[in-house]
């Protein structure tokens, strides 16, 4: 009945030492502890608004306990969480876990330092009714600006009077604390700081408001070091981290910028030498990039439609081209792979047979006597198989196969549930359907942008190719269904 | 048990029926609802069925949610009959019958289903609690959508309408700023005329450079003649003995009147924002100077901070002190003075119009007087038994009125330590006060969501403004007298109409409480600063010109946000710069 259980006026009664309270006292109680709390808390509302406040506070209850006459609580003024503790051996009874503290201690201690001191600034919020756009105020819209208010939007104005409404932005002009944050960040980025300032960096590009005006800074300058600084990897990942944050933050418009932002970051994608010297781990930075190009187009697609079809026949070109280096086919595999299934679908499997024809050797050691070449040659195959693997696994997802498995499967019936039989599965075919199933799969390889292409045979077509690694791609409900 | 289960049943028939009915009498049918769903509630209350009187409440509450939530929160906790005689919003709801106001129409059809469908405990309900009213024999499209009737209980309504058949007079003081002002224009104007004539004549014998001094000549005389033609305002007598200006002071008021800046829809003020930081969320309150020189802030912990805001871009003198001490931890600069006194927190802090004075009231009951030129406290005025929710100055200074939680205002002269007037009649806390710019009256806003206008001579309600949905938190007074504004909680303002106390229009946009309000020098803007970190700009010119015509709405000329700056309070300087102020407060989830 009332949200205050009785059990509760028993639990208080005991505290205060009345340990037989009639079970129909605390009934009675009840309600009304209940309708006096409320009572208490409508006064704690009245002080909080008068207070000007939105956010109750331990200090309104004191302030509407003491407006009743009530002595107040005392120890609740910290503003610390308090955290509540159940008591060993009942399931409804609470305490306040309240450590019991050495005064020695507390004495002892350094003292801690002294809060900020409230302080006063001013600024202009508004001249002559326009909003001007300092760090101080809340950042304009660029987007909302005069092109939407057409003349002929607006009928019945003349032209001089449209002019009072349509005042422009005020004037570009970088502050001095604007000029000293691109200084500082821009030579922390170059220099190379330690991690921890560098993360702080990140997080407050990607979340400062008053940023809009430095973006076409920005990315002039990570254009400008990007061509200078290709040796550098720590450098282009700084710098890619930073056309992350750019990108992140909700309070940039970086749009009319993407245009001078996206070859530096396709070129840390498929470029063919990242960071000086061979063996430096450039891999991490491509896929990085790769996650930040997907990004990029999710982001912006809508709003520039060949940004895609620009970025993927940029891939497309690195990848179908056998002239290039492994580092750039890697690149350009990886970019395809973030933007999508669809895309590998489209891209990728088409050409997979034929590319990885050509790669096996430059991955077997007799062919292959570079070592480094090698290795760059097994990443892109991992790559490929990844992108394979994770489109198939995608297909699945959205539409499981439907077809029927062919008749002249006999393992088909199987109910086994594990990976491994299943894998040792597709082994026992028979000979003779090999021959008709390879062709047939060779077929939905090459025909795998098709819309209704069979999931089954591209899934066989790929374990052809790859062997079992690919297995683990393939969910085990879809995979008892489609292996042949 | 079967009569606690039968007002559910009948209420549930009845709200099924009106939500039912056709939508042309839908609107008026509603508002029968929650006069007879708080009822039956309290009947179920009063008839000791707690478990389902609770039961009942819980399944119709989020109807009635929107518009009575603050009525409902008071009203949930209430379960036993004796809460029923204790709790506010109970007895007023029962000693008082409601009206409702519907058309004829939808009255017999209400009639006709109470009585066929033999639900006597409605029509016990409708017929004992709610006054039905059948206005008009027409349609009900013809209805005015004024809910506020349905609100309002019946006593209340008639001491409303009697209480505003008393005459006011709303024109500006004889002899105040304002009216010197336009004396003095008038007069030089007389002079310019005479010289223009003189000049004309010479004009013609003299060569360009004469010419160019025309120009200017004109172009002053134009903006001159603009101004007495506003002047329809009628002059009184002041009722109060008024204290004099130093003339210093009204040399300079004059001067800044002369140099205000023309405002209107198309020539917006320019805002200039004090922000307080790192106040940690005590800052209560907060007031700027008619100048824009000083501002105070009203902090929970006791304290009034003084800033000095021309001293603000100086460096500071403690500073260099540090400096070239031996001591090398430079002493911390503090850039305000600690105004210290109070027990309690500081709710409402005012500036006299000379700004050499600041009032404070506080929770401990107290206000205190402070000199901001010897930073000491004077006077400290006790009379109110409760918090003091606000102080303000009156427009000449001298006198000061207040209001407190003890549901009273009061008006003092700053040299007594008894209040001289107590206004009494409010139902529940005086949240907020304001004078009227001839300091003949002071107008209140309550937590019983009315305002009242007082006749401070007499220290009798001369008006009563109804209408708001929740407390009323900031009022503010055109400046010519006719009109007021009032913020409440919810965001809503309204425009009243001082003579009728009528509400020309309420202006919504603001979406969290209006904590302050203020009209431009000249009456044309309204500005209103909010908890939802907005300042907005209205546009007023159109009602204080156009009265009859109630078709032309007051719009939202602009809006200005902050970076997460509540506005405590904002005002506009004699030249027509807005001030604003208020404590930044980031959100929590950053």
């Amino acid at each position: 009945m009332s949200i205050v259980p009785k059990e509760t006026i028993h639990v208080i009664a005991q505290s205060i030492g009345i340990s037989n309270l009639h079970d129909d006292v605390a009934a009675a109680l009840a309600p009304d502890v209940e309708y006096r709390m409320r009572e208490i808390m409508q006064e704690a509302i009245k002080c909080m608004r008068h207070s000007k406040r939105s956010v109750l506070t331990t200090d309104d209850v004191n302030t509407a306990l003491s407006l009743r006459n009530v002595e107040p609580l005392y120890g609740f003024a910290s503003g610390d969480p308090l955290r509540f503790r159940r008591a060993v051996g009942h399931s409804d009874l609470f305490f306040i876990d309240d450590r019991e503290l050495d005064c020695k201690e507390i004495t002892e201690a350094p003292l801690t330092k002294a809060p900020l001191d409230t302080a006063v600034m001013a600024h202009w919020l508004a001249i002559e009714g326009i909003q001007p756009a300092i760090p101080e105020n809340v950042p304009i819209d660029p987007l909302s600006a005069p092109p939407e208010v057409k003349k002929s939007d607006i009928p019945g104005l003349k032209p001089d009077q449209m002019t009072v409404d349509l005042k422009l932005p005020v004037k570009h002009v970088l502050s001095r604390e604007l000029q000293l944050y691109f200084e500082k960040i821009t030579e922390l980025i170059v220099t190379g700081a330690d991690d921890v300032l560098l993360k702080d960096v990140f997080a407050s590009l990607a979340t400062d408001s008053g940023l809009h005006p430095l973006v076409p800074y920005f990315t002039q300058f990570i254009a400008d070091e990007v061509t200078r600084g290709l040796n550098d990897l720590p450098l282009l990942f700084s710098l890619m981290r930073v056309a992350r944050s750019l990108l992140l933050n909700p309070h940039i418009h970086i749009e009319p910028y993407l245009h001078q932002l996206m070859p530096s970051v396709v070129t840390c994608l498929v470029a063919k030498r990242l960071g000086g010297k061979n063996f430096v781990n450039h891999w991490e930075l491509r896929d990085f990039t790769a996650t930040l190009i997907a990004f990029i187009c999710k982001r912006f697609g809508h709003a520039y439609y060949n940004l895609q079809t620009r970025v993927t026949k940029t891939l497309l070109h690195a990848f179908l081209d056998p002239k290039r280096a492994m580092t750039q086919h890697y690149g350009a595999v990886k970019g395809i792979a973030a933007l999508g299934s669809k895309l590998v679908r489209l891209l990728i499997l088409p050409n997979l047979e034929v590319y990885i024809n050509l790669l096996l050797p430059e991955m077997s050691s007799q062919d292959q006597a570079n070592e480094l070449k090698r290795y760059e040659a097994i990443r892109v195959y991992g790559a490929l198989q990844a992108a394979a693997g994770n489109c198939i696994y995608e297909m699945l997802q959205s539409a499981p196969p439907s077809r029927k498995k062919p008749a002249n499967n006999k393992s088909q019936s199987t109910t086994r549930k594990d990976v491994d039989g299943d894998a040792s599965m597709h082994e026992e075919d028979g000979a003779d359907d090999k021959d008709e199933g390879v062709k047939r799969r060779r077929r939905a390889l090459s025909e795998a942008w098709k819309e209704d292409v069979e999931v089954g045979d591209l899934i066989n077509s790929l374990v052809d190719l790859f062997g079992e690694e690919m297995l683990p791609f393939i969910p085990m409900r879809e995979m008892s269904k489609c292996i042949l | 048990d079967n009569e606690a289960g039968r007002y559910k049943e009948s209420y549930s028939k009845l709200r099924n029926w009106v939500h039912s009915s056709l939508d042309l009498y839908k609107t008026e049918l509603l508002r029968i609802l929650y006069p007879v769903f708080v009822h039956c509630y309290m009947e179920l209350v009063a008839k000791g069925f707690a478990q389902e009187a609770r039961e009942f409440f819980q399944s119709f509450r989020d109807d009635h949610q929107p518009q009575h939530i603050r009525d409902l929160q008071k009203l949930e906790g209430v379960i036993t009959p004796q809460h029923l005689q204790e709790n506010e919003t109970a007895c007023t709801l029962q000693e008082n019958k409601v009206h409702v106001k519907m058309c004829q129409y939808s009255f017999e059809l209400l009639l006709q289903y109470l009585q066929s469908t033999e639900s006597m405990l409605m029509l016990g309900i409708v017929n004992s609690h709610i006054n039905l009213k059948a206005v008009l024999p027409g349609q009900p499209a013809a209805l005015l959508d004024d809910d506020e009737s349905s609100s309002l209980p019946a006593k209340v309504q008639a001491v409303v309408e009697a209480t505003n058949q008393k005459e006011i007079h709303w024109g500006i003081l004889e002899g105040s700023l304002e009216d010197k002002f336009e004396k003095q224009i008038a007069a030089e104007l007389e002079k310019a005329d005479a010289d223009k004539d003189a000049e004309t004549d010479e004009a013609k014998k003299r060569a360009a450079d004469g010419k160019v001094k025309k120009v200017k000549r004109d172009k002053a005389g134009k903006g001159l003649k603009a101004e007495p033609a506003a002047r329809s305002v009628p002059r009184l007598k002041p009722e109060l003995t008024m204290p004099l200006l130093t003339d210093d002071f009204e040399r300079q008021a004059l001067d800044d009147l002369r140099n205000r800046v023309k405002l209107g829809s198309t020539a917006l003020p320019s805002v200039s924002c004090y922000t307080f930081v790192n106040t940690n969320n005590s800052l209560n309150c907060a007031s700027i100077s008619a100048d824009g020189a000083y501002l105070a802030g009203g902090f929970s912990d006791s304290a009034i901070k003084l800033w000095d805001m021309v001293k603000m871009g100086e460096p500071s003198m403690y500073s260099d002190a540090g400096k070239q001490s031996l001591n090398k931890r430079p002493t911390p600069i503090r850039h305000y003075i600690r105004l210290v006194g109070h027990a309690g927190p500081v709710y409402g802090v005012d500036f006299s119009p000379e700004g050499d004075s600041l009032l404070s009231a506080s929770g401990d009951c107290t206000i205190r007087l402070w000199s901001t030129r010897l930073n000491a406290n004077l006077a400290c005025y006790k009379g109110h038994n409760y918090p003091v929710w606000d102080v303000q100055y009156s427009p000449v200074g001298h006198y000061f009125a207040s209001a407190s939680y003890d549901r009273t205002a009061r008006v003092w002269s700053m040299d007594r330590l008894q209040p001289l007037r107590i206004m009494a009649g409010h139902l529940s806390d005086v949240d907020c006060v304001q004078w009227h710019v001839n300091c003949n009256y002071i107008a209140t806003g309550s937590s019983d969501k009315t305002v009242r206008l007082w006749d401070v001579q007499t220290g009798e309600c001369v008006r009563i403004f109804t209408g708001h949905r929740s407390m009323i938190v900031s009022i503010a007074m055109s400046p010519d007298g006719l009109f007021m504004a009032s913020g409440d909680e919810d965001g809503a303002i309204m425009m009243w109409d001082l003579a009728s106390s009528r509400c020309v229009t309420p202006l919504l946009g603001h979406t969290g409480c209006v904590w302050s309000l203020a009209f431009s020098g000249e009456g044309s803007i309204l500005a209103s600063g909010s908890a939802d970190n907005t300042v907005r700009l209205w546009d007023v010119n159109g009602s204080s010109k156009v009265t009859a015509d109630k078709t032309r709405r007051l719009r939202l000329l602009k809006t200005l946000p902050t970076k997460s700056t509540p506005i405590y309070t904002l005002r506009f300087s004699r030249r027509n710069l807005l001030f604003v102020a208020g404590a930044f407060s980031p959100s929590k989830g950053h």
